[in-house]
Formats: structure tokens, sequence, C-alpha cells
């Protein structure tokens, strides 16, 4: 089986995010692996362990990604390639699609691996809609996958009504959850060993595509302002005697907020 | 005068709330709105429909289409879709909406925007959503002359005077997918009302420990009639099924009053409660990040204290 799986790098959300003039302020910003998507990197690497896949990865523009990549060749990745241009800067998830149906078709994978949802934009469309473009069968939200045999997976999706299992043809298109598995941490070997492995650099031309032909000059949307959420404040916050804080905010639910 | 299409949010054979959220704006903005109703047995629901305020009901009503679907779902929207000749094409927020709204607007060549909080009609057409797990709101431009998009829990209100027109229109059965077949479905049986439609919300976070500490505020909820919601912490730990962990990657709610206990409040879980009107905490650790967002905190071991609260419940209700 050969894996293709996608590796966004995106803004580390744990620390603060701010605004300003409209634009976020990049001052501060750090950047990391879409946990999303390290969550598909572990995917398959357990898929290569276990049932002896061949791994690769992607990564779309984002500038210098070297880091992300080694980290996911640490995790056990064997080839990966970085997608460049300046063309891609107002990329929407329809042209990273695209973008990905190109790197597709250069290769010979039976199943493509991505994130449900970047960590920064939150979208969780473009697996769906390479899925679409390559004609491909797609599970979306999988929180489990199993090999069947060469042709067939079993994969396991959280719908709205509880799990659904899925029996899955190859080729296809599988976006996964966080709560899949637990990412592995890299060790120290594999961070040093991954610092040897090349990183085949691409640009569109080095693709054989176009910036026509992707449509990167029109991009469906765009975001033309980043605001700032309303803070919500804390209220009050006690502490003492569990009987007396309790009866106490009981009373207050009832009579203050009236949501008793 | 736009035209929108509503895809009306069915569960289990029941219309959601959503749905009239979503024809009200429609009608609010001076649109034309139909709704599109995809499962089996849905001709039934016909009635509601014309009540929730639209006044073209397309309805792909079909055996295979009991267990949800993402392809032959998709294919009925874009069938409805392509017959009124929709501008956009609206969903609620659900899984199933998530899995279909981005292959129908592939299908259609459309922008797509999920968990949109507002809409302005206009040339071009702007949407507002959240992004960067709930830190920041995006306002995005349209280029396309059709959007598809996913509307985020609450975000818009019923009109509870809405009126529509009876005008049903039969969709063709769209074909089964034969390469992603779905087996079977593995339901949550506990019998709790939903998290999307709760007044009230009592979620249990890694603080509940175990099976019995879960079971202890499970309680909690049934004597508030409330829905069990969970973080991602005790559904990774397999004490909760997926569909009720809430946060940014689960489910997104905005009840009256949202209980957590024993949670700590990472961005993640934030991102999927933020909303709710007033939020109640109980943590035996007076630092945790949850308190800045609770209106009311109490700073308490959960075994401690949610019999208390029990108690207490009982008595004011009474």
């Amino acid at each position: 089986m050969k894996i293709l799986t996608t590796v966004k790098k995106v803004v580390d959300v744990e620390l603060n995010i701010h605004v300003q003039d409209g634009a976020i302020v990049e001052d501060g910003l750090q950047y990391v692996i879409n946990a999303w998507d390290e969550s598909g990197v572990e995917t398959a690497v357990q898929l290569k362990e276990n049932h002896g896949a061949e791994t690769t990865l992607v990564s779309i523009g984002g500038g210098d990604n070297t880091d992300i990549i080694r980290r996911c060749y640490a995790m056990g990745i064997e080839k990966g390639m970085h997608i460049d241009d300046p063309a891609l800067e107002k990329a929407d998830a329809f042209i990273y699609a695209r973008v990905l149906q190109k790197v597709f078709e250069k290769g010979d994978y039976d199943l493509v691996i991505t994130g449900k949802q970047a960590q920064d934009t939150d979208n969780g469309q473009t697996g769906i809609i390479l899925a679409e473009y390559l004609g491909l069968p797609c599970v979306s939200n999988a929180v489990g996958i199993e090999v069947i045999d060469d042709t067939h997976l079993k994969v396991t999706r959280s719908g709205d009504t509880g799990d659904e299992i899925i029996e899955l043809e190859l080729p296809a298109v599988v976006t996964v959850d966080v709560s899949i598995n637990e990412p592995r941490l890299p060790q120290m070997r594999g961070l040093m060993m991954a610092k040897k492995k090349p990183i085949e650099k691409l640009d569109l031309a080095a693709l054989g595509t176009s910036a026509e032909e992707i449509g990167c000059a029109a991009p469906k949307s765009e975001v033309v302002e980043f605001m700032a959420t309303e803070k919500r404040a804390g209220g009050r916050k006690f502490e003492g005697e569990a009987a007396d804080i309790t009866a106490q905010v009981v009373q207050l639910l009832a009579e203050e907020a009236k949501v008793l | 005068m736009a035209k929108i299409l509503v895809v009306a949010d069915i569960k289990q054979g029941v219309l959601k709330s959503s749905t009239t959220e979503l024809l009200s704006k429609a009608k609010d903005l001076g649109a034309e709105a139909a709704v599109v109703a995809v499962g089996s047995g849905v001709q039934s629901l016909v009635a509601e429909l014309v009540k929730a305020g639209s006044d073209t009901q397309y309805v792909a009503d079909d055996a295979g289409l009991e267990l949800f679907s993402a392809g032959p779902y998709a294919a009925a929207v874009v069938d409805a879709a392509k017959q009124f000749g929709a501008d956009m094409v609206w969903f609620g927020f659900s899984e199933s909406s998530k899995a279909v709204a981005p292959r129908v607007a592939a299908q259609l060549d459309a922008a797509c925007a999920t968990e949109i909080t507002d809409v302005t009609l206009g040339e071009p057409v702007e949407v507002i959503r959240p992004a960067i797990t709930n830190k920041v709101l995006q306002r995005v431009r349209i280029n396309t002359a059709q959007l598809v998009a996913v509307v985020r829990a609450g975000a818009f209100e019923a009109d509870e005077g809405i009126t529509g027109t009876e005008n049903v229109v039969q969709l063709a059965a769209p074909e089964p997918d034969t390469k992603a077949v779905v087996k079977e479905v593995v339901s949550d049986t506990s019998g709790d009302i939903d998290l999307g439609d709760a007044d009230i919300v009592v979620s249990v976070g890694r603080g509940a420990r175990n099976e019995a500490g879960v079971e202890l505020v499970h309680e909690l909820a049934r004597d508030l009639d409330a829905a069990f919601g969970s973080s991602r912490a005790m559904v990774d730990a397999g004490f909760m099924p997926h569909n009720k962990q809430v946060g940014q990657t689960g489910r997104i709610v905005a009840p009256s009053l949202y209980m957590a206990v024993g949670i700590s409040g990472a961005i993640q879980h934030l991102a999927g409660m933020n909303g709710s009107k007033v939020i109640m905490a109980v943590n035996k650790d007076p630092e945790a990040p949850i308190f800045n967002v609770a209106d009311y905190g109490i700073v308490g071991d959960l075994f401690e204290v949610v019999p208390i609260l029990r108690e207490e419940i009982k008595k004011v209700r009474s």
C-alpha cells in the first residue's frame, strides 16, 4: 500500500493571538505541525509498521517547513516533498486540493491521509475536495482504520448518531480526527537521522503544472480582515467549604442567572 | 432576489431547530427560501418543513438513504441546488453537514465556508467565521456566484412567526456509494437528550477519573434533564463516546447553562462552549483555565461537590 499524507505548518494555537489593523500580529507567533496532520502521520506510520505500507508526505506553502518535515521523518515517514510557489500565497482549500491532485497523479498512491481540518483555518474541506477532484471515495472524521485486505479498509467514522463503520475501497482519501491515535514523540536518534534525509522541493512548474491550471489567480474565497473575538470575561470563583460555596452558586444560578 | 437552499437538519427522523433558524435568516435577508430533505421516510416531514418557513420542498426519500452516506446525500443536495437555481446552499452544523458541504461545493464549483456566524448579501457576498481555534474572527469575501456554507450552531435566530408554502418537488433517488459502504452504525443508546437540543449541558472531564466519576456527573445531568457532554480527555480514555465530545473538533454548543465538571478548560474545549449564555465550572485546581471563562466557578473536588450540587438543585427546583 502506498500512502500519501499531508502535513501543514500552522500557527501554534496555544499561544496568544493578537489582531491589529485587521491582521494577525506576526510578532511572537510560533509555528507547529497541524495537530490533525500529526495524527494522520501517525496513522500512516502505523500502517507502515503493521502492514508494510510505503509512506510519503507532502507539505504545501509555509516557507521553511524543514523542521516539521524532519519531525515527520523522525516519526517514520520515508519520503517527503515540499511544494512552494509564490502563486500559492492566497490559496484556498480548492487550490490546495488542485495541487494535491497533481501530486497524487504524479505518483502511484493507494491512500491519501489528511488531517480532518487545519487548526489555523478550521475549514475541514481540503481532503474532501481532493477526493471529489480525483473521483475517489472518501471518509472524513475517521477515528479508526483497519486493513481488511490490499484493496479494502475498515474505517470508523464519528457521525451524528454514533460511530459509523464503513468498508472503503482503495484508492481512497481518509481525513482523520485527532482522537484516532496519540502521535509518537520523535526520538533523538530519529531526529538526527532525519537531518540526512532529503526533502524534494518543487514549485508548480516542477510539479508539471502552472498557476493558471491550478486557478491561483482566482481563489473562490479570500480573508479580507481578521477581527478579535469578544473576550468572555471570567466571573466569580468561589473557594472554601464545599457545602457553603456550592449552595451559594446554586442560589446564584437560580436567582441571578435564572438558568435553573 | 437571492435564492437560498437550506438543507433540512434531520436526525433519526426528527427535524431539528436549525432548519427554522436558517430559513428565518434567509427570509430576513429577503431571499427566496427552499429546503431539501434527504433520508428515508422524510416525506412525512413536509408539513413541518413548510411550517419551518420553506416555499419549496425538495425531497429525496429512499430506503437506501436510511443510513447517512456523504456521497448520495451530496448528490441529492446538488440536484436540488441545480433545480432551484440556488445562489447559496446552507447547512446546519453537524458531522453530516461537514462531510457533505465540501462535496456539494466542489460539484457546483462554488465557494465553501464552514462555521459561519453571519452572512451579508451584496456584491460580493461576505461571511464572518471564527478561526484559529475560535481565537479570532475572519471576514471572508466570496468571489464565486454560488456559496455553500455550514452555519455555526445557534448563529441565526428562529422567527417564531415564519410561514411557508407547500410546493413539493420529488428528487430521484441518488446512486448509493458502492466504494464507501456503511456497514453499521454503533448508536448512542443512552437515551440522553441531544447536545444540540438542550437548554442545559453538563460536561465531564478528566477530573472524574473513571466510570464511577462519569456516572456521578451523568446523574447530575439527568437531574437537570440536561444533555451530557465530554471533554476530549474522557473520549480518548474511552469513558465517553466520540459524538459527545464538546470542543473545536467535536460539538459546538450554546445552551443557556453549561456546567463544566472536572474540565480544565483547554482552548479546544472552550472553542466548543464559549457561546453558552452562562458557564459554571467545578474544578479542584484554582488555576484551571476554565475559571477564566466561567461566570460561576466552584473550586473543589467534584466527588464532594456534585452530590451537594444535586441536593441544592433539587431544593431550588421544588
